[in-house]
């Protein structure tokens, strides 16, 4: 146990070959409702895999399993070749919820400080680590203030920054963008593109069409399942058109007819 | 379980009380202004029978005197009386089956009929100051009255009529001497407050403690935190555990603040051990930590989890026997004040400050006050799990 908080990211091997994340005929049900229903799934290491769907397909469901926090109702899901929840697993994974989760009556760098302790950072690296990240989201200069007088944009950037600080091998990551203005939205993708680099895989769900097109892989979530799945271009050949809103419109029309003859 | 993880927590949970400056002074101040309003308000007045046990003359010639003694105590509505033997005296006040032993001398027939001033001597429990003054009263009375009867029965002997009662032999006003009583615990300047300051103590730490990790739960599901901490490494039992840690450096710094004040301010007696004050204090501050996560799971909002408390709070002020002891509750409601942990809580600190009992005398109620521990984290445990669907 102790020694699991220590290896943060890089101790876990994937088994041979296998991708990072796997997911085989997931099915979660909750009460009535099939959110997901026989999703099939894998991401590969250093990807930007970008879920989009309307509200309500079950994008944060699927991100919410991924992290560990909903257990399927039927299938399996692997991360890093371990079945979910593992504490070993948890280590290596950043998750930024939909709505910014955050201590409101802390410090931003007393929010990170936790969240960087709780996965087994400690003394002059958590410091490092925190600068590093508060310069990448431009909040140094309002390190030291405290939460609830942040902007919703500021909130946002820190709850980025407080998924990434101890450097996950996979960063879910659920809206990310939203209420962050174009700028910096650009330069969220810069860094996002910069991080694959390293080896850091991101799962990244979004209403946003032009940050769909950033993506190296998109997949179309409806009826529970993956209408679509592929890289932009590989969507938008396979629509016959140019144009992401286009593509996904004709993806969602052929998911709704095969619903209804099934 | 991880050292580091659960300090960080600790450290964060601590970081929010301080920065909470207005619920940190209404946390420490409450305690302060509620004592010192009981302290003035308080007359005590208690509404139970006290109980009087009596160790009887039993030398020649006793029957018509204990027949004179039992015509003269009071109705059993205003006075329960036993009979018990002279060695008998410590142990029955000291189980709580009587608050005051009233010592009659065994040849009291005797010493009438020599002349002499037979000495009673009246014993008092005391740890309850208003029972020990209203028993002084009543006690003080029946000897008065004891003392006119034989008075009586000596004038009329004197006129030639043969009373109920052995010859006295001496023409006096008085016959008998009431010796100054004495106290087992505390004494004749113990007053109310003396028995209610040491419950506050318990009361306190348990229900901030209560309320502060409830918020402090509610807030962390409410605000999505929660999702975070479930999603990191971060044990469920590491999770308690640093509550735990937190909220309770936090109640022995009240409970801390409360005993100086109790002492210093409001210079309330007390005698005993204050680590085992300090133990109490710890087993019900975890207590009140593991049902605050277990009942904020109940509510959606602040305001849900305040009307958890008439019953957390209400009932256990009622029924644990701050006000009004135990024994003295209708029957029927008696075991569900043994269902409540301030009920040992309460009668461990008092044991502790105003008898000075040790560790093997307040065993009992440690014991009780640990299952109930023990229960409260076991139902935070499952609850904290369930946060997972
Ligand atoms: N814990 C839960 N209990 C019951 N129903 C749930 C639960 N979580 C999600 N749902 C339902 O599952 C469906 C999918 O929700 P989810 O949050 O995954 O959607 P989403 O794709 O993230 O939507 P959005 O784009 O609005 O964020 C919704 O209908 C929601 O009501
Ligand atoms: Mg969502």
């Amino acid at each position: 146990m102790a020694e699991s908080s220590q290896t943060g990211s890089h101790s876990l091997a994937t088994g041979a070959g296998e991708p990072l994340v796997v997911c085989e005929g997931v099915v979660k049900v909750f009460g009535k409702l099939r959110v997901l229903d026989g999703l099939n799934l894998t991401i590969g290491t250093g990807e930007t895999f970008g879920l989009v769907g309307p509200n309500g397909s079950g994008k944060t469901t699927l991100m919410r399993m991924l992290a560990g926090l909903v257990r399927p109702t039927a299938g399996g899901v692997r991360v890093l070749g371990r079945c979910l929840p593992d504490p070993a697993v948890a280590a290596s994974i950043g998750y930024m919820t939909q709505l910014s989760a955050l201590y409101l009556d802390l410090t931003a760098r007393e929010n990170l400080r936790f969240f960087c302790s709780i996965y087994g950072l400690r003394g002059q690296e958590r410091e490092r680590r925190i600068n590093e990240i508060l310069e990448r989201v431009e909040l140094s200069a309002n390190a030291d203030r405290v939460v609830a007088t942040f902007s919703g944009g500021m909130r946002q950037r820190l709850s980025l920054a407080c998924a990434l600080v101890h450097r996950p091998r996979l960063a879910l990551l659920d809206e990310p963008t939203v209420g962050v203005d174009p700028e910096l939205r650009r330069a969220f993708w810069d860094y996002f593109a910069q991080l694959n680099g390293e080896g850091t895989t991101i799962v990244v769900s979004t209403h946003h069409l032009d940050e769909a097109a950033r993506c190296s892989r998109l997949g179309l979530l409806r009826f529970g399942k993956l209408l679509a799945c592929g890289t932009p271009q590989e969507l938008l050949a396979g629509a016959g058109t140019s144009d992401m809103e286009t593509a996904f419109l004709y993806y969602a029309a052929r998911g709704r007819q095969e619903e209804v003859t099934a | 379980m991880s050292g580091t993880r659960i300090l960080a927590l600790t450290t964060r949970i601590m970081r929010q009380i301080v920065r909470d400056r207005r619920t940190l002074a209404l946390v420490f101040l409450v305690p302060l202004l509620v004592m010192s309003v009981l302290y003035v308000v308080l007359t005590g007045s208690s509404g139970a029978v006290p109980r009087l046990a009596l160790v009887r003359p039993t030398g020649t010639g006793s029957e018509a005197l204990n027949l004179l003694i039992d015509r003269l105590l009071p109705p059993a509505s205003r006075l329960k009386t036993m009979t018990i033997a002279a060695d008998e005296v410590e142990s029955v006040l000291n189980k709580g089956e009587a608050d005051a032993a009233l010592i009659f001398p065994t040849d009291l027939a005797a010493q009438l009929a020599h002349g002499e001033h037979p000495r009673l001597q009246l014993v008092l429990e005391g740890s309850d100051p208003t029972v020990a003054a209203a028993m002084r009263e009543s006690v003080t009375a029946l000897v008065r009255q004891l003392d006119v009867a034989l008075v009586q029965a000596q004038s009329q002997r004197g006129q030639g009529q043969q009373g109920p009662v052995p010859a006295v032999n001496v023409p006096a006003t008085s016959v008998l001497t009431l010796a100054t009583p004495r106290y087992l615990h505390g004494g004749p300047d113990y007053t109310f407050n003396d028995a209610l300051a040491p419950v506050f103590i318990g009361v306190f730490s348990f229900f901030f403690v209560f309320l502060l990790t409830s918020v402090a739960f509610l807030r962390e599901r409410s605000q999505g935190t929660i999702e975070r901490v479930l999603a990191s490494p971060l044990r469920r039992g590491e999770l308690v555990m640093g509550y735990v840690c937190g909220f309770t450096l936090f109640a022995l710094v009240q409970a801390v603040v409360v005993l100086l004040f109790v002492i210093f301010v409001l210079r309330v007696h007390y005698q005993g051990n204050l680590g085992l004050v300090f133990l109490v204090a710890i087993l019900l501050t975890v207590s009140g930590v593991n049902l605050g996560i277990f009942l904020s799971t109940f509510a959606q909002n602040e305001f849900q989890i305040i009307q958890f408390i008439p019953l957390v709070f209400g009932l256990q002020v009622l029924l644990s026997g701050i006000f009004w002891p135990v024994a003295q509750l209708p029957a029927w409601l008696q075991p569900v004040s043994y269902l409540l942990p301030l009920t040992y809580a309460n009668e461990a600190l008092r044991d502790v400050m105003l008898k000075g009992s040790d560790f093997a005398q307040i065993a009992p109620q440690l014991a009780a006050l640990l299952v109930f521990m023990l229960l409260m984290i076991g139902l935070s445990a499952v609850t904290v799990r369930r946060q997972v669907a």
